[in-house]
């Protein structure tokens, strides 16, 4: 009974996590149609950057604090001097871009860190261990967990229940008519770029502890998030929260039932998506 | 037998019902309009009847054959072909392989992996027939975003012709074009339709009734009145719910 | 229209012809083998250009088919002794031509974007099972491989010798891609191009798009699985690297660098990222980091690639010579309007 809850509470971190790192990816398709290949790495450069941070301050929350806002300089960066320049030349472009964007930051990782993974230590309550539901059962996973909730309503709050989430949302449906409006387009298309990218650094900042820090963290957690929208549906944030459910909790039941075929449950998924319901669980009809 | 026939057809969007019964029967050789006012549901109908999307209910026979859930490109092969009122060409391609695209679909060089269509005499020639039936003999390597928008419309018709349809299904043929324009492609029309079904949405009246043998005016979803132009003109109901109020 | 009649490409064809036949009485060793890798890629990028560049389909999962033709010629050649290494190539590009078939039914429900996503979880979850299914494959170590020696009615040829095995792979890919070439200007090969154009319109010309699409798919993979046959066989080893993304990425880049609106694109491509490769590889280790610069860097400025650059130079010195002739310059523009 208590192996299922913790399996179960792996899952759930596990789960928070996936939806910190697709919540962006998917922000960022909803929003601008473009798909961030590049996301996961800038998601393994969360992870280095808190890594650094830590060596230098020795100070978890100030990493948690300041690597996600580098992460929104380097996303506003890219935005305005590179993707913004092949935007013209179509979605073939785009994708190619981020995709070699990608290729060159996980080998800028591997030029100034090494291939040796790094741990991120975490001191004070963070690391301790609660009793929860009969076990004993590490804070951290919680508040992984815990921070991917509070991120889900701040976002849900934001795009639905506030003018900037109308403004964005009107930009992205028509821009030529928002920019005769007075509102600078451009500029909001920047703005949810680097906002994605400060999510994939939040994650990786919070992956930290979690995982290993690692040159190969990037390739682990790209394939999983994009099965993520896949099923959830493309460019949905509700999708994207049952999805990041469904799939952390079939990974860790996964590992329990058939430790050699936890990653074929989740393409067996994915396929069963595609075939029934190609759009994913909450997207739109192409 | 009719060629084409709509029997009760029925098509909601979502709750939304914008056709709610719609019959009619074409025969072959018959130019068939279709007018309404804006929302009456023509642009619906004519989706359904090209196979752009399946009736919620009701059915549409074509030579006698349920076509009613067939796929687009089947209903070509059984000899059916539109045009498209936004010019729906082949933008980056020369307007002979515009033209080529179908005038190979009908002889079934679709998809062959070894048989290449400008080898083939047969399908030159019949294209270089169809660019001049349209007048664009003078135009055929020009690539097609590089023609005037009139040239635009031509091609538009030469690619609806390629397929060499039984029944040609035009989406306002004329929508955009001046008063000259118009009347050349009136003309045009009238000539390539020679003989052969066709039904038209268009609003412009003029061309409505210099091209149509039979009209019929949709009105909420139904048909209000069906019959000779003359008829159509004289009708007291089409004038209330149309010509009184919009006569563009 | 018809390219094969210019009498200047007709003699460049043969020009090239000859030169690849006598290449190995002029290059020998090392410089044989760069030669003989610059054929096997140019086939995979000449096939990853017909989706890319023809098609219009973006896939990050190439080397999903590349590999599995590697593997399957290996595992083939394993278990089976006395297998003619003819027999095993055709099986196992018939094999990857079969496996595309199958992927490509579940990934072309969806288009665009989405496509481009689901190629590289696809080409992921084969990396997954090429690792994972270690007994078959070897797993990490990879799988050696001994290629059994060719007998013709004449002549043997042994794959082990460099010579040898450039001949063989210039009999086997070069006619193939000529094949791809001339396919170019077949029913199929226009039909492509012009869905990518306008797949609506096609729909309404009776087309059956899915069915062209899917069938383009499955070709392109069996080709991908062709070159990787090929590959595996010229190292006499396999490992997962072949199956990996970063396969994809190779001819990513090498269509890319090419230029994907030319069919010789891919094909200078890949020379020059296997010269570039193996030039910067010696000079230093992050060799991938300025891979990846240059194809930002293209991607940014010639998104034409080198084709494209040649093109824009050969017609500004035509503009130089002549009175500019603007329509001719549209027309070069639109190489794939085949005009």
């Amino acid at each position: 009974m208590s192996d299922i809850a913790i399996f179960f509470l792996h899952g759930l971190a596990y789960a928070g996590l996936l939806f910190l790192v697709s919540s962006g990816l998917t922000l960022v398709f909803g929003m601008m149609s473009v798909l961030n290949f590049a996301h996961a790495s800038f998601y393994m450069l969360g992870a280095y950057f808190a890594y650094w941070l830590l060596q230098i301050t020795g100070n978890f929350w100030l990493a948690l604090l300041i690597s996600p806002l580098m992460l929104l300089v380097i996303g506003a960066l890219v935005e305005r001097f590179l993707l913004r320049k092949v935007h013209v030349l179509g979605h073939v472009h785009e994708l190619l871009l981020t995709f070699g964007l990608a290729y060159i930051i996980d080998e800028a990782v591997k030029l100034i860190w090494g291939t040796n993974p790094h741990a991120i230590i975490i001191s004070g309550f963070l690391a301790h261990t609660v009793n929860i539901m009969g076990v004993t059962y590490p804070v951290y996973r919680l508040f992984v967990f815990g921070v991917s909730m509070a991120l889900g309503l701040f976002m849900w709050l934001i795009l639905f229940k506030t003018r900037i989430g109308i403004i964005v949302r009107a930009a992205v449906e028509d821009s030529p008519m928002v920019g005769s409006l007075g509102i600078n387009v451009p500029l909001v298309f920047m703005g949810v770029f680097s906002v994605g990218a400060a999510l994939s650094g939040l994650a990786g900042v919070t992956a930290g502890p979690l995982l290993s820090v690692d040159p190969g963290m990037a390739g682990a957690i790209l394939v999983d998030a994009f099965v993520v929208i896949v099923v959830g549906g493309m460019g949905s944030l509700g999708g994207a929260v049952l999805a990041s459910f469904i799939i952390g909790e079939l990974q860790s039941f996964g590992v329990l039932l058939f430790p050699d075929f936890s990653l074929a449950l989740i393409y067996m998924l994915m396929a069963v998506v595609l075939v029934i319901r190609p759009e994913g669980l909450f997207g739109e009809k192409q | 037998m009719p060629i084409l026939e709509a029997k009760g057809i029925h098509k909601d969007f979502s709750g939304l019902e914008v056709l709610t019964g719609v019959d009619f029967q074409l025969a072959a050789g018959e130019r068939f309009a279709i007018i309404g006012p804006n929302g009456a549901g023509k642009t619906t109908l004519f989706n359904i009847l090209s196979g752009a999307f399946s009736p919620t209910r009701g059915n549409v026979l074509f030579k006698g054959e349920d076509i009613s859930r067939k796929p687009p490109h089947l209903r070509n092969r059984l000899g059916m072909s539109r045009s498209f009122q936004i010019t729906n060409v082949f933008k980056e391609i020369s307007v002979f392989d515009n033209v080529l695209a179908g005038v190979r679909s009908r002889e079934g060089l679709r998809c062959h992996y070894l048989r290449r269509p400008f080898k083939n005499r047969g399908l030159l020639e019949r294209t270089d027939e169809i660019l001049m039936q349209v007048g664009l003999e003078n135009e055929r390597d020009t690539p097609a975003h590089e023609l005037a928008y009139g040239q635009q419309r031509a091609l538009e018709m030469g690619i609806t012709l390629s397929t060499a349809p039984d029944l040609i299904l035009l989406d306002e043929p004329t929508a955009g074009m001046s008063r000259q324009e118009t009347e050349d492609a009136v003309q045009m029309i009238r000539r390539v339709t020679e003989s052969k079904a066709c039904i038209i949405i268009e609003h412009d009246m003029n061309v409505v009734f210099s091209l149509a043998d039979r009209i019929s005016v949709l009105h909420y979803g139904v048909i209000l009145a069906c019959g000779l132009p003359e008829e159509i003109r004289n009708d007291q109901r089409v004038k209330d719910a149309y010509l009184g109020q919009d006569n563009q | 229209m018809a390219r094969s009649h210019n009498p200047v490409s007709r003699f460049g064809l043969w020009a090239v012809f000859v030169i690849l036949a006598v290449l190995p009485l002029i290059l020998r060793g090392y410089q044989l083998r760069l030669v003989t890798e610059v054929i096997i890629f140019s086939l995979y990028a000449v096939s990853y250009n017909l989706l890319l560049g023809y098609a219009g389909l973006l896939s990050f999962g190439h080397a999903m088919f590349f590999g599995t033709g590697a593997f399957a010629v290996a595992i083939l050649l394993e278990h089976f002794a006395g297998l003619p290494l003819l027999l095993a190539v055709t099986l196992a590009t018939a094999f990857t031509t079969a496996t595309g078939f199958v992927v490509g039914c579940l990934l072309l429900r969806v288009k665009g974007t989405p496509f481009a996503l689901l190629t590289l979880a696809f080409n992921a979850l084969f990396y997954a099972i090429a690792v994972k299914w270690s007994s078959l494959t070897g797993g990490d170590d990879g799988l050696i491989i001994d290629p059994p020696q060719l007998d013709l009615w004449l002549l043997t040829l042994d794959p082990n010798k460099g010579p040898d095995f450039y001949y063989l792979s210039l009999a086997i890919l070069g006619p193939v891609i000529l094949f791809c070439w001339y396919f170019t200007y077949t029913a199929m090969g226009r039909t492509v191009l012009l869905m990518r154009e306008n797949e609506d319109r096609m729909r309404f010309l009776g087309y059956n798009t899915l069915l062209a699409r899917l069938s383009l798919f499955t070709l392109t993979a069996g080709l991908a699985g062709l070159a990787g046959s090929i590959y595996s066989l010229f190292f006499a080893f396999v490992s997962i690297d072949a199956i990996s993304i970063e396969t994809t990425t190779t001819v990513l880049l090498m269509t890319f660098i090419g230029g994907t609106g030319h069919f010789a694109g891919p094909i200078l491509g890949a020379g020059v990222f296997i010269y570039l490769q193996n030039f910067l590889s010696e000079l230093t280790e992050n060799w991938p980091l300025i891979m990846g610069v240059l194809f930002i860097l293209m991607v940014l400025f010639t998104p034409g690639g080198l084709v494209g650059i040649i093109k824009g130079a050969a017609q500004w010195t035509a503009s130089r010579r002549k009175t500019p002739d603007l329509r001719k310059g549209a027309k070069n523009r639109h190489a794939h309007s085949g005009s």
